[in-house]
């Protein structure tokens, strides 16, 4: 039998290195995208406001550089930029533990039916709406998808834990259903609104934007993001041990039906806050760690470092395609994720090298 | 390590599966389970390594309170080879030997490179050296086997069971296995298909009908044709086999 080495790629050999270039390729593609969008901000003047914000003023000279051009960089690009590494970074993560934690390559962060909880919930907040001058009309769509994600999760790690334990594809399953479930739902609401704008909002929302990135969102996202990828780094050996199933995981002493709950109730609650902030974008969560698996292997303990690398970096360019590609049109950032996407992955098929962990 | 399981009992919906069946396994004794097909063989395996919860009975490794003890705690102890080693994510070789260090790490602890050693010793036993950087799914089912008993050597149990491990092997890999299983010189209890097998490597044997315990005893007194008759409903006739001295089995006759 011809050998067939699982780390096909000759980048896995240079894993350490790859990682490093890929912090440089961030950094760099982060510094670009400050300074590149529809206004058009020269580029050492947006270096300069950069450096300024970055040093808290010792560096970099705000000099004849106009205010107009200051708030741009520092109230919408900066944040924006964050937001795409934060996103990345989670719906990677989110769909790699998703798919180790349901032992399927076709899981995404949405797969329990996040996305369709949180788009019901959106629904509800621009077309019924929780009233105005209310605590809740202040925080209206995030909250809304916020609530949806959370209530559509806990209710599919309910209706798959029926009957004993929580088998991958019960979830699957119980995530489908509960999905069809709050689509239909959403559709009647859309129906029966008499609000032209509320509905185009809903679309728009519905196709993940990262255009209401604010520092004021920053630190409960960043919070949620950073410290779940903190704690998947180190659970590699049960996400590991998860790939081998439940029947293996136990003789190795991990009882998969425990960690499994934990996982997705981790995963819905970083997928929740993202959505919540950015509406669902599509793709990323599932594409990401496949590129990676390609080129590291499936061993978690390579794969999760690289995945949320390369997700924030997918990220951040398919923000900047969202700018720049059409002029003086700000595209919905989940369009582009699937336009790069799905050629990614027909190209993943079509190579021979790698089959989808299968 | 000494196993004593006590009079299991395990219901699936009405059905009584196993019947008070009790197994014992004395410190590096080399048992076999053998039966028909659906006779309840895996199942009392599962509900003696904790992946089945038996609604009555007691299971006992030296001390250890099988039942009330956690995964891990069994895992440190008990290593298991099973049926099924499918999955839909491809690992290396090193990498799924390696996973056999499990039971004996904290979550954060990195690998030691005494793990690494132990590893290298368990792929040098299933003569798995040359494999390390190979896919696990790219191999065929003998190799699998072998990887998952490397994994199970690497967990450094003082019992193994082995569940059907030469299922679907050709006899050389059958062979192998077990010689491997059999030098290793712990405890283990392992079902099995092939009576033949079952002379030549188990020091006692565990017959299982309808999940009960039918028979046991040594291999030559409880594979009498009267009982390999009434476990498999096919006529049999025994004899000592003129190569090998073993008891031999001539079916339909």
């Amino acid at each position: 039998m011809v050998g067939r080495e699982a780390n096909r790629s000759w980048i896995g050999r240079f894993y350490l290195p790859v990682l490093l270039l890929l912090l440089f390729f961030i950094a760099v593609s982060t510094v670009y995208s400050v300074s590149i969008g529809q206004v058009h901000i020269p580029f050492r003047q947006s270096m300069n406001i950069l450096l300024h914000v970055l040093t808290g003023g010792r560096l970099g000279s705000l000099n004849g550089i106009e205010e107009s051009y200051f708030n741009i960089i520092y109230q919408i690009r900066m944040p924006r930029v964050i937001f795409a590494l934060l996103i990345g970074m989670g719906l990677s993560l989110c769909g790699a533990v998703m798919q180790a934690t349901v032992q399927n390559p076709l899981a995404d962060p949405y797969i329990i039916g996040i996305s369709s909880g949180a788009s019901l919930g959106a629904t509800v907040a621009i077309l019924i709406g929780f009233g105005s001058g209310t605590l809740f009309a202040n925080f209206g769509i995030a909250f809304g998808a916020f609530a949806g994600a959370a209530v559509t999760s806990v209710a599919v790690l309910l209706l798959s834990s029926i009957g004993g334990k929580a088998t991958s594809v019960k979830l699957i399953l119980s995530g489908v259903v509960v999905g069809a479930f709050c689509s239909s739902f959403s559709n009647l609401v859309i129906y029966f609104a008499n609000n032209a704008e509320g509905v185009q909002q809903v679309a728009f929302w519905s196709m993940g934007s990262l255009a209401q990135s604010s520092w004021e969102k920053i630190p409960i996202l960043s919070v949620v993001v950073l410290i779940g990828c903190v704690l998947f780094l180190f659970q590699h050996r049960v996400l590991n041990a998860m790939l081998l199933g439940d029947e293996s995981a136990v003789t190795l002493g991990i009882n998969l039906s425990v960690f499994r709950k934990l996982y997705m109730i981790l995963a819905a609650l970083i997928t929740g806050t993202m959505v919540a902030y950015a509406g669902t974008i599509g793709f990323v969560g599932l594409i990401v760690p496949h590129i990676c698996r390609g080129l590291f292997g499936a061993d978690h303990k390579r794969l999760i470092p690289a995945t949320l690398l390369v997700g924030s970096l997918f990220l951040i360019w398919a923000d900047i395609l969202s700018r720049i590609l059409i002029h003086n049109v700000d595209l919905p950032i989940g369009i582009i994720t699937s336009v790069i996407g799905s050629p990614l992955f027909i190209y993943m098929i079509v190579k021979k090298g790698y089959n989808f962990g299968g | 390590m000494k196993l004593a399981a006590k009079e299991l009992q395990v219901r699936r919906g009405k059905k009584e599966i196993i019947k008070n069946a009790s197994v014992f396994v004395k410190d590096k004794q080399f048992v076999g389970l053998i039966g028909p097909n659906g006779c309840g063989k895996s199942t009392l395996l599962k509900s003696i390594y904790k992946s089945l919860t038996p609604h009555s009975g007691t299971v006992f490794l030296n001390n250890l309170d099988v039942l009330s003890s956690s995964e891990k705690k069994v895992s440190q102890h008990l290593g298991v080879v099973g049926q099924f080693n499918e999955m839909s994510f491809d690992l290396t070789v090193e990498q799924m030997v390696l996973l056999g260090r499990t039971p004996h790490k904290k979550l954060l602890e990195p690998d030691q490179s005494a793990d690494y050693a132990i590893v290298e010793a368990a792929l040098r036993r299933t003569r798995l050296l040359d494999y390390r950087t190979r896919s696990y799914l790219s191999l065929s089912g003998g190799e699998k086997q072998r990887v998952i008993l490397a994994r199970t050597i690497a967990q450094q149990p003082e019992l193994m069971i082995l569940d059907e491990p030469t299922n679907h092997l050709d006899i050389r890999y059958q062979f192998e296995i077990l010689s491997c299983v059999k030098q290793l010189g712990i405890s283990v209890l392992a079902a099995l298909h092939d009576l033949d097998l079952a002379v030549m490597y188990c020091d006692y044997i565990y017959a299982v009908k309808d999940g009960e315990i039918y028979a046991h005893g040594k291999p030559e007194d409880v594979l009498t044709p009267e009982t390999v008759e009434a476990l498999y409903q096919i006529k049999c006739q025994t004899y000592i086999n003129p190569v090998t001295h073993r008891l031999g089995f001539a079916y339909g006759i």
